[in-house]
Order: structure tokens, then C-alpha cells, then sequence
């Protein structure tokens, strides 16, 4: 692709919209007055990641499912497969505490903004079970039964989404009382439906329909293009994404499709300057799909940043309360046997190599393990 | 716990915006100018632009747009600042007969969330002013439906389908608003036009729109009716559409550089003004013709250049073809179109020029007069604009001749030549003689005057009425007149009894006063007449007589009773007495006029001065405020500079006193001490002031009038970084110059000899006494007529500021850093220049050099060369080696034996490494993202350790060491902060962590930080700061930072609490929303900072005003004790405060 004219230089300083390629031409340029070049930064931030710290379980019998930052203190949190919450701290990497909050494997947390609650999903082979966790003690609040998947409302903490197939239930985050259950009118059947709000919290987006959390009512129903994923709100407000599918919320025609996100689960930085897609290619019946690899994504026009590689399975991804470091579950061997699990920090935007001689050792570090 | 000061020396000076209407009144012309978070209303009149008002704003101006609602007889302003508060304004004149801004209406219209847009904020404003229509998030266009008696700025959301929106106006001339917009979608640009159903705040229907205008194609003007539409301007092609048809053209001009502003000439709309990024201004003419109903319809559009302007970034169109240009990468101006094309080349006459020092990039403190007084060297403005300026606080007299001569007790300036304007002749009075000097060219000779007594001290001596020359001594008055053989004695008069001893004197009167006697005496043609005569209380000190004629006021101030008296003339009837506290009897006063209010100042035997504004009806004194000046005896005098009245204050720290904003600005003079002072406008001696110290006459010329005093040396390209070398008394600066690449056969003629690059202009670096270094290679697959970046390095000399030697680097080298340093042993100082080879594919420099220059006797010699992997960003001199911060690296150069530098050891934890600063083996290192981090050099094992780190995502713009364990941090969404390493912690996460100790947003991008001030530090001051450091920013402004005690921080943070609620703020913005630390990611209240501004807005308030302030503040009395703070106390602190900047 050509370069634009005005794109090398300075002399476009005034000129509007011209972004510089190289970070060294855009901090001339700001320091000259030109607006700041914030989605140049955050690509450039997003392209590399750089391994800081690894984090392994004393005991073997378990392993890694899943792996959130928490909120408000320098810690991780993860979980495990034989349902315990590990907390380590992000400074030491010391093991902090660790509390048996479900029986079995773990798949998804997610706490509330202010640090004090925690949302927790566990499945066996014969129940699911979610459950509200205060995170000081870790005594459990309530029980969401049955419910597979269930996150926050988007505004405040005050509400709890929940999934359980096709049907979203709304629970109110204080008692635990069911305020009101979403089941569409024709089942979309999406393996993965995960029911949540908009950033609004007016909207809910839940196997491909989308209801006025309101009246209750189904507003629309996305055509279904894929098996798996009913699709997540753009943090813009804007736009779903449905795996592939980026579909215009204002008007409901398709707006693009980005083959890059295919089968993978999209979680955006805070500051909404990147997204991550991890494939995770689990449905129903042969859960062992997982990819080695995650992608950045400019949430902007979806144009893809950079493809990580990590040479294991990634079980899940974490991003750090201000989008500067994110945790992986990496985990080696089949889903039923996993020989090694562990969690990585990386530093988001910091180069990889400590020295440019280095660079082969490190790469070959993180191949070999 | 850390306690700062944040205060702003020199406000900011980028123009970002401005309008002309009707603002003060129906009749007034008014131009409106913006400047990043300040309002400036001028008033223009025939002899250019006088300042009315100037208010602060707590936000920075997005969009400031006029308007005019049908019930209004003159114009409002709206204005949307970028954290989204919506304001509408009024330029009221208030009661008291002072210009005011009211807030007719505001409203935050902000949205939670939404994806603001990329192209920025748009305004815009129907133009029969039904609705305020804004796109601040893609997707979203806001509309304020504008009423007359609302008060509350609501916007309501309209789902806008075009997602990528480039610019949109309202048309004129349509029955509902309707909008016309530029938008991209994947095909191209577009403009479409949208009616808006007010009633039902909806998109009604799109009545026209046209596919695939210029794929540049990015301002929309809206022609006015009758002929409505719009014209788009593009990249290449200016395009006229009004719905039915378009006419297109593709002027050769504006092809090289895209047009960025515009502005309407006439109402009509049928002439713009076009203005690109380049600073050349175009004509944009509309040529219609008659269709067959009658009505006009454009037939032709025509583009003529100009001529050469600043680098617009707004333009406004005053009247008689005067236009503002604005500019924010150099000095606005004031520039004629001419009705013809003169002999000049061009239409475009300049007419005023207004100082800029914006966007400041680098800046050195330096004591280059050795005086203890430091002067900022700043790199300012950019491309042709750029320049260095030298800054130094406070007004200079540049000496242009000066006579020996002890004992002088006054001093004045006569004309005695017959109808001269100059003056001639300096009358010097002593103990018990005067002496005349008369000026002959630069020539100086004693002379007598005929009439005159010699043998007395003269009191004072003038030019009077009727050609004629008044003296008066002790023993009375005497007024000399032209005589056929020169001059001779025309009328004496005299007091009687007691001797004379004090007088006053203007036009054809005299008043004179001997012990408590006040004589009013009349100056006629060969007469001198007793007019009147009163007897005060007391003994008279002073006097001065008021502007006015007959029926003048008359200033005295007495012994024993310590009082100031109005009288007016001619019968000295009494109008006012105002007691002067304390025992100090005054010992000169002053009546003057200055921004059109009448101040008295009196000034007291131990170097204070009261002022007071006086009621010119009543004589009535109010608003009493009090300074010190100095801890002389002071004597207060007018002078005139540039058409404006200013006071000079002679004490033993003189001082010009001035109006800025219609508040008496207090400038010190870069003079030691001066007894006694007059104007004098000899031939030789131009505009200048003869000025006496106890043993010398000094003739000299003053420097315009303003706190800071600021000096340009034009560069004609950017300069990007400087560095002071003392040792060759030089500065080194890098520059960057655009140069055209001309394509040979470009032209027609040529043929395969290749291109070169042509400088565009005359611009230091080719014009340098000498250059070396590489010459410009051809490009090979360059477009024609592309620009070029070329980097030098300058050297230039300390005194002169001329442009010695200019090395040029390699053609797509980029000069980032540079410092004058000195490594081991070496005993030259050697210029390190930090380079990065660039290349428009990379994401990130992949290579670049560190050059060692040495600069020595004329010659500028190449000691070293250092290939790097990245780009250099920053050089420092550490520990006798060189520091650079190299792309994410932080690495260190020893300087061996053999010459050359040699890595020693890197640090590697960035993304990339900004700024380094250094202090003993402590290196504080500034990230694009990452703020800031502390390195400790290990100097045994020769590594790099990281002490602390601050872990929020801070996108540095600066950084600075303030003391051991403080630093202080800029960020690029205008905040400041403070951080802290806690070498006590116990543990080694707390240690590594730095703590957050203040945050502030101040407003403005800073771009440099450099220890230092521009003031010594007073003794005995009640404003005790320490560890000054000064901030420069994108848009021109200086601002200091400077640590408290904590009780001054914890007084002046309940005197700041206070005035937030006292001062009204325009737009009603919350100061604590203002000043709030904000990012993308957060928004918390400042806290370690107080806002100077703020603090010394206090000295501003009227006396009520600043008492219902002090209500309840409780101060130290100095023994520990807690008692209530008066006015006083705090005007004596404020005013402290005021003086370290």
C-alpha cells in the first residue's frame, strides 16, 4: 500500500486526519500541537507483548481454567479445575490464598468493579452451578442454579445477567431475586450463548436477540451466521459483534465481517484502544480445541494489530484494570490430561527481547518451556 | 506528603479560534479570539485592535461560534469546550459601567459512553440561530434547540447514519435547519444534506446529496441566501453545489498544500478567504450569472493567491479588508488586503504582529548577563514560523548613552527650539543650582537658558501654554517666553512669606504649595495669575494635579495627619479625604487615566505605594490597595511607550507600572536603582527616558510594555531542540527545514539528470556564515513536488544570536536529541547529537547514530560516530558519559582513550523511553504509556537497577526530578502529576511502587521541563517556595511549579476553596471539574496542587469582595499563635506569590 503524501513527514502538522506510521514522527508531532495520535499508540502498544512473570500451581492434581486481574488490588485471581480460587500477588508471584469455591472445574469469573463481589461458574457433567462470592472472606451470597454463564450489568454492578441455553434470567445483585426472564420467541440454538447487557443497560443481547431490557420485549433478531456465538456489544455502543458478523445495533444491517475474530472470544482494554480475540473453539461435545495463539484487533475499523503466539493451549485471557498487562492460562497437553498449567503475565506494548542478540534464546524459551 | 504550586507565568499564546461580530454593543466591532482556554475581546477601531477584556476559562475552547437569535440586537457566542460543557455567552457592560460576561445558558453534553469521533469536535449553528447542532461521537449528531428564556443547555441525540463525518454546516436559506455534511464510506467521500424536524428532534428527509466529491475533500462552506448551498473545498478541486447543479474547478494553486481554514468576506458570500497549511492566503471569488426567471446562479468559481500570511489556523474578516489571521505554531496577525495589486508581489500587507511563543518543543535556562537573573531560550513555533525567543521577566532599558553627574534632585526635558515635536534641551536640578544641558544630536553640552535661575534647585520646569517655559524654585515661579535674541523673563510670581516647596504643573496652570498653603496659579500669555489659594490642616507633602482642564482634580498629600485630599479646581473646594494608615507620610502622587480608569497613587517614604481608582466626578477614592515597591523614599512619574500611559516608579527597585486587563501589572526594570525619571524624544534619543542614579544620567529605550519580556530571533524553519555551551559561548539547536523536491522534467526541459531538493525559502540554515555535512540526496521514486525534511544542527553565537555554522544530516535522518556535554577526561566540550534514520514503513526507527561535534575556533569538527539500532530521543550528560534513551532502551556510552563511545550498559523495561532526566546516580526515565520509572546506575557493577515505577498507563509528554524522592510528570490529556518513591517502605512491593502524592490537570500539553526560574528569590517574603521548575507548552504558555511549606499550602488551599466560591466562572464550570485529573480511564479530583491562577485572581476582587473571602481564614501570627487573616494579610501573600513568576 502507498503511503499517503502527507503521511511521512511533518509538514502535514495541520493537515486533519493524517496519522504519521512511525511513533518517533507522531511524538515530533504532537510536540508541534498535532492531536494526539492515540489509535497509532495503542496499535503500536498492542503489537507486542512482553512475558513478565509465570505463575504455576504447588499441587498437580488441577490446573488453570481461568484467570481475571482483580479490580482493585495488585493481585490475579485464578481458577482451577477442581474449583478453587487462586490468588497470587502480581508484585512477588507469591501464592496468597486460595479458596475451594466450587466443586469442579471453573470456566468463568468476573468481579465487580469495586473489588468486593465475585461472579463464579462451574460445571460437572451433571449440574451447573453459578454463585456470588463476597471477596473479602469468600463466603458465598447466593446460588445461581443452573445458570451456565452469568456476568454484571454494564453501568453499575447492580445486576446480574445469567445464561441457561437459550433463556437469559436478570438478577438483582443486592437479594439474588430474579427480576425478570428473557426467552425468545424462536430458538437461535447458539452452542455458546452468553447473555449480556448493553453499556447502557437498556439492551440485552441474548441467543442472537436482542430485547429492550425495559418492556421485556424482543426487539430484533440477528440472522444467525454461526453455531456458536450470539455476539457481544461493542464497548461504542454501536455495534454487536457475532462472531464474524459485525452488525450495525442502529440499523441491523451487517456491517462488516472480520474472518480473524472466527470462533473466538472477544474482550476489550479498558480504555477500548484494542481488543483480544482467543479462539476457543469448544462446543458441546469436544471441548479440546484450543488455540496457541490470540489476536489484537483495532476496534475502530477491526483491522488486525498482531497475532501472538504462545505455543500452548490458552484457556483464557486476562486484561489488567488500565489495559497495561494481560494474563494468559496456558496449559500443555489434551483437555483431559493437561501435563503442565501455568499462568503468564505479560507487559502489554513492551518489546519481547531484552537485547536484540537475545532474541533467539527467548523465543526459544517460550517454545521450549 | 508533597505540596506544589502550580502557576502560569506566561499564558498561553496559540491562537485556536476566532470570530468578529457585534460583542460589546450594537455598534461595536469586536473580534473574539480564543486562545486554548482563554477569551480575548478586542474592540476594532481605525487604529487597529484595542484590547476590552480578557477572561479565563475553566476548559479548554473545542468550538466558539456566533450567532445572533432574532430578538437579539447584537451577537452571542456559544462555546463548547472539550470536556463537553456547552455554553452560550454575553458581552454585557455592567453597572458599574465595566465590561462583564454573562452566562446565558451552559450544560455539560456529554454522553456516558459513545466512540468520540476521530475527526473532532464539530459546532455548528443554523444561521437563522433556531438550533445548536454538535457531532461529538460517531454515529450521534446532538442538537440544542436554542430558546430564548432557557437557561439550561439540553442536547437532545438524533441517530446520524453517516459514521464518518469529516465536517457539516447548516445551509441557509431553508424553511426547517438543514444540515450538509462531508462523509466517507468505503467507496469515497460524499456530502449529503439532512432536514431536521425540530418539534419531533428528528432527521426529517435528505432534500439533496451528491456521490463521490474529492476523496480529500474536507471543509463545507455554506453560501448565504440567496444563492444558498454549500462549497466544498478539497485537496485539489473546489467544488460549488446548491442541490440542482455544481460548478468544479481545480485551481493549479491550492494543489501543493491543503487548504485548512477559511473565512467570509463579504455578507453576500460571494468572496472567501482560503487559507492552507503552508501560511498562504487565497481568494476564492463566486462569478454568477442571470438564469432565465431572474435569479442568480453561480456560473464560474475563481482561486487567486494572495500572498504569504502566518500559518492560519483561523481566520476572520474585521472590515476594510483587514483580516486576523490566527495561527498556533507561531505569531498571529493583523494584515491588509490591498485594493490593487501594488509593486509588491502580493495583495497581502501585514499591519500588527502578535507575540507567539507557541508550540514551544524545547527551552534552556541560562544566566547569560551573569546578572543572577535567568532568561529562557525557548525553540518556538514551527516550519516558517520558527524561532528562538529569548525570554526574560521583567522590562529592560537597553542604554544608549549616559553622562556622569552626582546629586541629581530632578530631571526634565524641554523643547526650545520653535516648532519642533523633539525635545531639545534636559533641565537637571540639585541642591542649590541647576544646571541645562542641551542635546545636539548624540552630542550633550551645557548651555543657560535666558530667564532661568541657576543658582537655585529647580522644582520643576516644563513647556506651558503660549510658547512659553515655566520654572519654579523656592522663591516662586517664573515663566520665560521667546524673545526676539532668544529668552527672556516674561512674569514672576511669588508665594510671599514662606519658600515654595512642592508643585505641581500642567498645560496653563500651576499649583504650588510653601508649608500648608496651596496656590492655584493661572499661566497666561507673558502673565502669571493668582487664581486661588486655600490653607490646608496640615503641612503640604505632595501634589499632583489630575487630567482635565479647568475644572481638573488636584491630589495632595499631607504631613502629620498622613492623608491624601481631592480638590477640584479652579476654586481647591474639598471633595475627599482618605487617611492613609500607619506613620509613613506620603512623598509622591500620581493621577492618571490608564485602560480608561482614573487611578491615584500615592507613594510613601519607605518604598510602599496605596492606590485607589478615583470617581473623576466625585473624587471620591475606592478599591485602596497597597504594595511595596522598594524600601526608598519613592517617586512616582508618567511616561508614554507605543501610545499607552505607564508610571514609572523610581525607588531603589524601580519599577513600570502598567494596565494589562484593566489591572495595574507591577514590572520590575533591569536597573539597579534610579533617582528620578523623564520621557525624552530628542531627534537622537527617540521614545526614550533619561533616567538618574545618584551618580549618572542614563538615556535609554524600554522595552514594550509586558511582564515578560520577550525577544524573537526568526529561524524560518523549526527548531526542535537547544542546548547551551558556555565553554565556545554557543548555542547548539536542531532544526528541521521543509524543502521541495523538484523532479528534473518536472518543469518540461531538463532531462534524466536527476532531482534535488530545493530550500523553499531563505531560512537559517541556509543561510549560515558556514555548513558542512550532507548534501541532499536525489530521491528515487519520489512523487514530484514532494516535500522534504532536512535536519541540521546549528551553532549559534550567545550575544549575537547569528547563525555561525549549519551541519546538515543525512537525508532521512532525523535530529531528536541533543546536549552540550563533557566526557571523562576530555577537557572539550563536545555537542552530542541523538539521530534516527527513518523510514515510512516502520513502526518504530530500526536505526540511528549518536554524533559528536566539537565547535572550536570557527570550525565545527566530527569527533565521533555511533550507529544505534532505534532512535536517539533524549541525550544526557551522566557522570562524565553520555545517557540516551533509545528506542523501549535506556543505555549509557563511556567515552574511552581511543575517542570513541562505547556501550557500557542498557536498561531494557519501556515501550519507549521519552525522557530522561538525571540526578546523582538516579535516572528518572519518562515512557510514550508506561509514566515514569526510576533507574539507579550501580557504578561498581557498572548495570542499571530499577528503584520504583509508577504503574499506571501515564502517557508521558514530560518529566522532571523535583527532589530525591519527587517527580514530577506531565501526561498528553493536559494533566500533571506528582510522584513519590518510599524509600522507608518495608517492603520491597511498596518500594517499588511509586505513590501518587498530586495530580492536577493543567490544561495544556506540556512539552518541556526544565529546573529553574525566571525570578531570584526575593528575601523576606511571604511566599517561602522552593525547587522551582519550569513547564512550556504546545500553545505558548510558561508555567511554574514550585514546592510549599505545608502550612502556606494548607492557608492557601482554604483561601483557594474560598474563592471558588467568590469568583463566578464563565460558563459556570466547576473549578474542582476543571482542575480534576482526567484520562480515558479516570477522573479524580486534584489534590497536592494549588491553582495560582485562581490564588492571585484574588488581588483582582474588589475590596468587599476580597473581605467576604478572608471571612473566618485563620493565619499564624508568626509565633504560632492562630488569629483571623485580614485582607491585608492576604494581599501580602498573594502579592509574594505573584513575584516568583
Amino acid at each position: 500500500k502507498c503511503p499517503s503524501p502527507a503521511a511521512g513527514g511533518l509538514a502535514s502538522v495541520s493537515a486533519r486526519g493524517a496519522e504519521a506510521g512511525s511513533v518517533l514522527a507522531r511524538v515530533v508531532r504532537r510536540e508541534l500541537g498535532a492531536p494526539p495520535a492515540r489509535r497509532a499508540h495503542a496499535r503500536l502498544a498492542h503489537s507486542h507483548f512482553a512475558h513478565v512473570r509465570t505463575l504455576r500451581l504447588q499441587d498437580d492434581d488441577a490446573y488453570f481454567t481461568h484467570t481475571i486481574f482483580h479490580p482493585t488490588q495488585q493481585q490475579l485471581l485464578t481458577a482451577t479445575s477442581s474449583g478453587d480460587i487462586r490468588i497470587f500477588n502480581l508484585f512477588t508471584g507469591v501464592e496468597e490464598n486460595s479458596y475451594q469455591v466450587h466443586e469442579s472445574y471453573i470456566y468463568h469469573m468476573q468481579a465487580s468493579r469495586d473489588g468486593c463481589l465475585l461472579l463464579a461458574s462451574s460445571t460437572t457433567s451433571w449440574r451447573t452451578l453459578s454463585a456470588l462470592w463476597n471477596m473479602k472472606e469468600f463466603e458465598q451470597l447466593f446460588q445461581l442454579d443452573n445458570e451456565e454463564y452469568v456476568e454484571f450489568s454494564k453501568m453499575s454492578d447492580d445486576r446480574i445477567i445469567g445464561t441457561k441455553g437459550e433463556t437469559a434470567s436478570i438478577f438483582d445483585t443486592r437479594t439474588g431475586h430474579e427480576l425478570m426472564t428473557l426467552t425468545p420467541a424462536i430458538s437461535n440454538q447458539y452452542a455458546k450463548n452468553r447473555a449480556t447487557f448493553n453499556p447502557t443497560d437498556e439492551l440485552v443481547l441474548s441467543d442472537g436477540v436482542l430485547w429492550d431490557v425495559n418492556t421485556g420485549k424482543e426487539i430484533h433478531k440477528f440472522d444467525k451466521l454461526n453455531q456458536t456465538h450470539s455476539g457481544v456489544f461493542h464497548p461504542n455502543g454501536l455495534e454487536v459483534i457475532s462472531n464474524t458478523e459485525v452488525w450495525d445495533l442502529r440499523t441491523f444491517h451487517l456491517l462488516r465481517t472480520v474472518p480473524s475474530l472466527d470462533k473466538s472470544e472477544v474482550i476489550f482494554n479498558p480504555t477500548c484502544t484494542a481488543l483480544y480475540a482467543v479462539c476457543s473453539d469448544q462446543d458441546s461435545e469436544e471441548r479440546s480445541q484450543f488455540d496457541t495463539s490470540f489476536k489484537t484487533l483495532d476496534p475502530y475499523d477491526y483491522s488486525s494489530i498482531a497475532t501472538i503466539d504462545v505455543k500452548r493451549n490458552i484457556y483464557s485471557l486476562g486484561v489488567s484494570r488500565f489495559g497495561t498487562q494481560i494474563s494468559l492460562v496456558e496449559n500443555l497437553g489434551d483437555f483431559e490430561q493437561v501435563q503442565e498449567s501455568c499462568v503468564k503475565l505479560y507487559d502489554v506494548g513492551r518489546k519481547r527481547d531484552h537485547d536484540d542478540d537475545a532474541e533467539e534464546e527467548e523465543e526459544e524459551e517460550l517454545a521450549g518451556g | 506528603m508533597a505540596y506544589h504550586y502550580v502557576v502560569t507565568a506566561q499564558k498561553p499564546t496559540a491562537v485556536t479560534a476566532c470570530i468578529t461580530g457585534n460583542f460589546t454593543s450594537p455598534t461595536d466591532l469586536n473580534l473574539l479570539v480564543a486562545k486554548v482556554s482563554r477569551l480575548e475581546m478586542y474592540l476594532v477601531t481605525p487604529e487597529g485592535l484595542r484590547p476590552m477584556k480578557e477572561v479565563g476559562l475553566y476548559g479548554r475552547v473545542a468550538k466558539m461560534k456566533l450567532f445572533r437569535p432574532p430578538y437579539e440586537k447584537k451577537d452571542l457566542v456559544f462555546i463548547l469546550t472539550a470536556r463537553y460543557n456547552a455554553m452560550i455567552l454575553e458581552w454585557r457592560t455592567g453597572t458599574n459601567g465595566e465590561l462583564e460576561v454573562v452566562t446565558r445558558a451552559h450544560g455539560n453534553v456529554a454522553d456516558r459512553i459513545g466512540k468520540p469521533s476521530e475527526n473532532g469536535i464539530l459546532a455548528v449553528i443554523d444561521p437563522q440561530a433556531r438550533v445548536i447542532g454538535l457531532r461529538l461521537y460517531d454515529g450521534l449528531f446532538k442538537i440544542i434547540p436554542l430558546d430564548k428564556d432557557s437557561t439550561e443547555l439540553k442536547a437532545a441525540s438524533l441517530r446520524l447514519e453517516e459514521l464518518n463525518v469529516f465536517d457539516l454546516e447548516f445551509l441557509h436559506g431553508c424553511s426547517n435547519p438543514t444540515l450538509i455534511l462531508i462523509h466517507q464510506d468505503l467507496n469515497g467521500r460524499h456530502i449529503k444534506t439532512h432536514e431536521i424536524n425540530l418539534r419531533d428532534k428528528e432527521f426529517s428527509k435528505i432534500p439533496w446529496k451528491q456521490d463521490n466529491v474529492e476523496t480529500e475533500a474536507s471543509i463545507l462552506i455554506p453560501v448565504p441566501s440567496p444563492l444558498g448551498g454549500a462549497i466544498v473545498v478539497g485537496q485539489e478541486s473546489i467544488v460549488y453545489h446548491d442541490g440542482q447543479s455544481y460548478v468544479a474547478v481545480a485551481p493549479p494553486q491550492i494543489k501543493l498544500t491543503p487548504i485548512n481554514c477559511y473565512c467570509r468576506v463579504d455578507e453576500r458570500g460571494m468572496r472567501y478567504l482560503l487559507g492552507d497549511i503552508a501560511g498562504r492566503l487565497f481568494m476564492l471569488l463566486l462569478e454568477l450569472q442571470e438564469k432565465m426567471d431572474g435569479t442568480q446562479t453561480v456560473k464560474d468559481l475563481k482561486v487567486e493567491l494572495l500572498g504569504d500570511i502566518p500559518i492560519p489556523e483561523c481566520m476572520t474578516y474585521l472590515d476594510n479588508g483587514v483580516v486576523f489571521v490566527g495561527s498556533r505554531l507561531g505569531d498571529s496577525a493583523l494584515v491588509r488586503l490591498a485594493p490593487a495589486r501594488e509593486e509588491a508581489p502580493h495583495y497581502v500587507q501585514p499591519m500588527e504582529s502578535f507575540t507567539s511563543l507557541a508550540p514551544i518543543v524545547d527551552m534552556c535556562v541560562v544566566d547569560l548577563e551573569r546578572q543572577g537573573q535567568n532568561q529562557l531560550i525557548t525553540c518556538s513555533g514551527a516550519f516558517k514560523m520558527g524561532s528562538l525567543r529569548i525570554i526574560r521577566n521583567g522590562i529592560g532599558i537597553q542604554e544608549q548613552a549616559s553622562i556622569d553627574l552626582p546629586g541629581i534632585k530632578g530631571m526634565w526635558a524641554l523643547t526650545l527650539a520653535e516648532d519642533s515635536q523633539y525635545h531639545d534641551t534636559l533641565v537637571l536640578a540639585f541642591v542649590g543650582q541647576t544646571r541645562v544641558l542641551t542635546l545636539n544630536g548624540e552630542e550633550v553640552e551645557e548651555t543657560e537658558i535666558k530667564g532661568f535661575v541657576s543658582d537655585r534647585q529647580t522644582f520643576f520646569t516644563g513647556n506651558v501654554c503660549h510658547d512659553q517655559l515655566i520654572q519654579v524654585t523656592d522663591e516662586g515661579i517664573r515663566l520665560t517666553a521667546r524673545a526676539a535674541g532668544g529668552w527672556r523673563l516674561a512674569a514672576r510670581w511669588a508665594a510671599g512669606a514662606r519658600a515654595l516647596s512642592v508643585v505641581a504643573c500642567a498645560g496653563a496652570r500651576a499649583v504650588a504649595a510653601a508649608g500648608p498653603r496651596i496656590y492655584l496659579v493661572a499661566i497666561g500669555d507673558g502673565e502669571l495669575q493668582l487664581l486661588a489659594e486655600v490653607c490646608m490642616e496640615e503641612e503640604v507633602a505632595c501634589l499632583e494635579l489630575g487630567p482635565g482642564g479647568d475644572a481638573a482634580l488636584l491630589g495632595v498629600g499631607l504631613w502629620t495627619d498622613i492623608s491624601v485630599r481631592l480638590l477640584r479646581l479652579p476654586d481647591l473646594a474639598p471633595l475627599h479625604t482618605e487617611k492613609l494608615s500607619g506613620e509613613i507620610i506620603p512623598r509622591s502622587l500620581l493621577i492618571c487615566v490608564l485602560e480608561g480608569v482614573c487611578y491615584l497613587l500615592c507613594a510613601l517614604g519607605d518604598g510602599s505605594m496605596f492606590y485607589f481608582t478615583v470617581d473623576q466626578e466625585t473624587g471620591v477614592l475606592s478599591n485602596k490597595k497597597k504594595v511595596t515597591l522598594g524600601t526608598q523614599p519613592t517617586v512616582l512619574r508618567s511616561f508614554r511607550s507605543l501610545s499607552t500611559t505607564n508610571i514609572f516608579a523610581c525607588s531603589d527597585r524601580p519599577t513600570v507600572i502598567f494596565s494589562s486587563n484593566h489591572k495595574l501589572v507591577f514590572s520590575n526594570v533591569n536597573l539597579k536603582e534610579v533617582t528620578h525619571m523623564c520621557s525624552l524624544n530628542a531627534q537622537a534619543y527617540p521614545d526614550s527616558l533619561a533616567l538618574a542614579t545618584d551618580s549618572t544620567v542614563t538615556i535609554g529605550t524600554i522595552d514594550e510594555i509586558q511582564k515578560l519580556h520577550i525577544r524573537t530571533v526568526p529561524l524560518g524553519e523549526t527548531p526542535r531542540r537547544i542546548a547551551y555551551q558556555e565553554s565556545s559561548q554557543t548555542f547548539g539547536v536542531i532544526t528541521m527545514r521543509v524543502d521541495k523536491l523538484e523532479l528534473a522534467g518536472a518543469g518540461g526541459g531538463g532531462g534524466g539528470s536527476g532531482g534535488g531538493a530545493v530550500a523553499a525559502r531563505a531560512s537559517a540554515s541556509t543561510s549560515a556564515a558556514s555548513s558542512s555535512g550532507a548534501a541532499p540526496a536525489p530521491h528515487k521514486h519520489a512523487p514530484p513536488a514532494v516535500d522534504v525534511e532536512l535536519h541540521n544542527l546549528l551553532v549559534v553565537d550567545q550575544h549575537t544570536f547569528e547563525v555561525l555554522h549549519a551541519h546538515q544530516l543525512l537525508s532521512t535522518e532525523f535530529a531528536m536529541s541533543l546536549v552540550s556535554c563533557r566526557l571523562a577526561d576530555d577537557p572539550n566540550h563536545y555537542y552530542a547529537v541523538g539521530t534516527a534514520i527513518l523510514n515510512p514503513e516502520e513502526s518504530e526507527p530500526k536505526q540511528g547514530r549518536i554524533l559528536l561535534f566539537h565547535w572550536c575556533e570557527g570550525k565545527l569538527t566530527q569527533v565521533a560516530e555511533k550507529e544505534i539500532k532505534g532512535g536517539c530521543y533524549t541525550l544526557v550528560e551522566f557522570n562524565g558519559k553520555l545517557l540516551a534513551s533509545i528506542n523501549s532502551t535506556v543505555r549509557l556510552f563511556e567515552w574511552t582513550s581511543e575517542k570513541e563511545l562505547r556501550l557500557e550498559c542498557s536498561h531494557f523495561n519501556n515501550i519507549v523511553a521519552l525522557y530522561l532526566k538525571v540526578k546523582g546516580d538516579f535516572i528518572l526515565v519518562g515512557d510514550l504509556m508506561r509514566s515514569m520509572s526510576l533507574l539507579q546506575y550501580k557504578q561498581m557493577e557498572g548495570s542499571f537497577e530499577e528503584i520504583a515505577r509508577d504503574y499506571s498507563p501515564n502517557w508521558m509528554t514530560a518529566v522532571e526530578i523535583l527532589d530525591d524522592d519527587t517527580f514530577l510528570g506531565a501526561e498528553n490529556s493536559f494533566n500533571l502529576f506528582v510522584c513519590q518513591k518510599d524509600s522507608a517502605a518495608t517492603t520491597d512491593e511498596e518500594r517499588q511502587q511509586m505513590g501518587y502524592m498530586g495530580q492536577f490537570h493543567i490544561g495544556d500539553m506540556v512539552n518541556v521541563m526544565r529546573r529553574g526560574a525566571l525570578v531570584a528569590q526575593l528575601a523576606d517574603t511571604a511566599a517561602p517556595v522552593a525547587r522551582p521548575v519550569l513547564l512550556a507548552t504546545v500553545t505558548g504558555a510558561i508555567c511554574l511549579v514550585v514546592q510549599l511549606p505545608q502550612e502556606l499550602f494548607e492557608f492557601l488551599h482554604q483561601l483557594e476553596e474560598r474563592l471558588t466560591h467568590t469568583i463566578k466562572s464563565v460558563g459556570k464550570i466547576p473549578h474542582s471539574f476543571w482542575r480534576s485529573f482526567n484520562t480515558d480511564i479516570k477522573t479524580e479530583p486534584a489534590e497536592g496542587f494549588i491553582d495560582g491562577d485562581l490564588i492571585e485572581s484574588f488581588l483582582d476582587l474588589s475590596r468587599d469582595m476580597q473581605q467576604e473571602t478572608v471571612q473566618g481564614l485563620q493565619i499564624d501570627d508568626g509565633g504560632g499563635m492562630m488569629r483571623d487573616a485580614t485582607v491585608d494579610d492576604l494581599i501580602k501573600i498573594v502579592e509574594d506569590l505573584t513575584r516568583i513568576h
